[in-house]
């Protein structure tokens, strides 16, 4: 469990507004992937419903309105059922393409320390069989303001980001199983 | 010198020599200067020959930069703060100053040879001298100044501010302000029309703000796509880049009406047309491609790579010599 770095611990906590207006200066990005031997009509059937985030091992549960329409939104709760949240919003949806996209409308700089933040999660079939699991991110750091703390800086933006990937794409390899070779 | 710095300027001095020897020469195709932000690099590209034909060194994150007519390249890096001069052919720092604050966006004035750099972070622009980069004034302007450009004829500067939610608008001579103009929520990218109106793109409110910069007058907003970034010019129309869209807005400039919209790739952000004013250019920031453009059929041309995240913000392109 990665929950670690989910759930950012911060000595800053409250120091910050969550609707800050500015951002910081290098908006980042990052993109994990993962090969799976199941096919990806199987894999897209278990992740790519915006309203079923239970296939990653810190959602705890989801709540949301609208399904896989545009705009439609969900709120995330981390860990358990008091955990932190996450509130996010549907942008792009393809069954087709086996593609979503979202972004964070609201979440504390101390539960994921990013603003601005939008993100894809996209199966694609894999040469030789199985699938290619790609999610990929793009924001800014935690600190909208001028030198940055080190928790709130680009890389620890990056750190979490990609921790949060990691945990939930190494899930689906535990789930569907690696490729053979 | 040490010994090790020595060398390192030897490697560095010889690697730009090779780069500038693979320079064809007698290009006559306009060359985009495109800052990567993520990759610490600008990308040199040769627009007609679709080929990559330099990639600088630039340490700090560049992403404003601004190409003068007669080929002086300023880049803006801000995580370092620091504004550079390079030259265009090689790519050399001429000059490099540090900026206390946040720079970001860049705009040269040929005719006075000074440079206009916003600072985000601290409600001002700063005056540079171009030559020497020294700061020789600071502009009062509202929150998190991003986007300037100056007119044509060289009389208006413009700023966007963009928690603001205003453009102001200065005498470039006198540096006085003349309008300080409310436009959408959050304008983020501007630009002088040939005819000398000014488009602003409307980051919060997806769309556009058409400014009289002699009366002040709002003279049209225009809806775009979502998240509109950056504005320019060519046969006719305005090219607007949707960020979060991945498409670019063309807006007719004699109905000021959205006429249509071109796919781009992900994340276009910097746009800027040819000299000829026939070709639009619009970096992909997530796909490290930049998208050529046909003004008159809005078809796009080609896509050419670059370095890890490209912004170029600015004036990035520079006329083909013959």
């Amino acid at each position: 469990m990665r929950r670690s770095q989910f759930l950012m611990l911060s000595v800053a906590a409250g120091m910050f507004p969550a609707m800050a207006l500015a951002h910081g200066p290098t908006r980042q990005k990052t993109k994990v992937t993962v090969v799976v031997a199941a096919e990806p009509g199987d894999v897209w059937a278990a992740i790519g419903n915006f309203q079923d985030m239970s296939w990653h091992p810190v959602v705890h549960s989801s709540t949301g309105e609208g399904a896989n329409a545009i705009d439609a939104t969900r709120v995330l709760t981390l860990g358990d059922a008091d955990g932190r949240t996450i509130s996010e919003v549907l942008y792009k949806f393809s069954d087709e393409k086996m593609s979503y996209s979202y972004r964070i409308t609201e979440v504390e700089v101390e539960v994921l320390p990013v603003t601005n933040y939008s993100s894809h999660l996209t199966v694609k079939p894999r040469d030789g069989g199985g699938s290619l699991i790609e999610w990929r991110g793009a924001f800014y750091r935690g600190f909208p303001n001028n030198d940055p703390p080190e928790h709130l800086n680009d890389e620890a933006a990056i750190v979490a980001v990609n921790g949060v990937y990691q945990a939930g794409l190494d899930a689906l390899v535990a789930r569907f199983g690696a490729p053979e070779a | 010198m040490l010994w090790w710095l020595v060398l390192a300027r030897l490697r560095l001095d010889a690697t730009l020599l090779i780069l500038a020897l693979a320079a064809p020469s007698g290009v006559a195709g306009d060359i985009a200067y495109v800052t990567c932000q993520n990759g610490n690099t600008l990308s040199v590209l040769d627009l007609d020959s679709g080929r990559e034909i330099a990639r600088w060194s630039v340490p700090g994150q560049p992403a404003g930069i601004a190409v003068s007519a007669n080929g002086e390249v300023f880049t803006v890096a801000p995580d370092s703060k620091t504004v550079r001069r390079h030259a265009h052919d090689t790519g050399a720092v001429l000059a490099e100053v540090r900026l206390d604050g946040g720079p970001m966006g860049i705009a040269h004035d040929p005719q006075r040879d000074r440079l206009f750099v916003s600072d985000w972070y601290n409600a001002r622009t700063w005056v540079l001298d171009a030559v020497s980069l020294e700061v020789i004034g600071e502009l009062p302007v509202g929150t998190a100044p991003a986007g300037l450009d100056l007119s044509d004829d060289g009389r208006f500067l413009a700023i966007a501010g963009r928690d603001a939610n205003q453009v102001y608008i200065f005498e470039v001579d006198s540096l006085e302000l003349r309008h300080q103009l409310d436009v959408g929520t959050r304008p983020f990218g501007l630009r002088f029309a040939p005819d000398g109106r000014l488009f602003v793109s409307n980051v919060g409110s997806n769309d556009v703000s058409v400014l009289d910069p002699v009366s002040g007058g709002l003279l049209a907003t225009v809806p775009v796509g979502d998240r509109p970034y950056g504005v320019t010019f060519a046969a006719g129309r305005a090219f607007v880049s949707n960020q979060y869209e991945d498409t670019v807005s063309v807006i007719s400039l004699d109905q000021l009406q959205h006429e249509a919209k071109i796919a781009v790739g992900e994340y276009p952000e910097g746009i800027d047309s040819t000299a000829d004013r026939q070709t639009v250019v619009v970096t992909n920031w997530f796909e490290n491609t930049v998208t050529l453009i046909d003004a008159n059929t809005l078809s796009v041309i080609k896509e050419l790579q670059t370095g890890d995240g490209p912004r170029a913000f600015g004036d990035f392109l520079l006329e083909g010599k013959t």
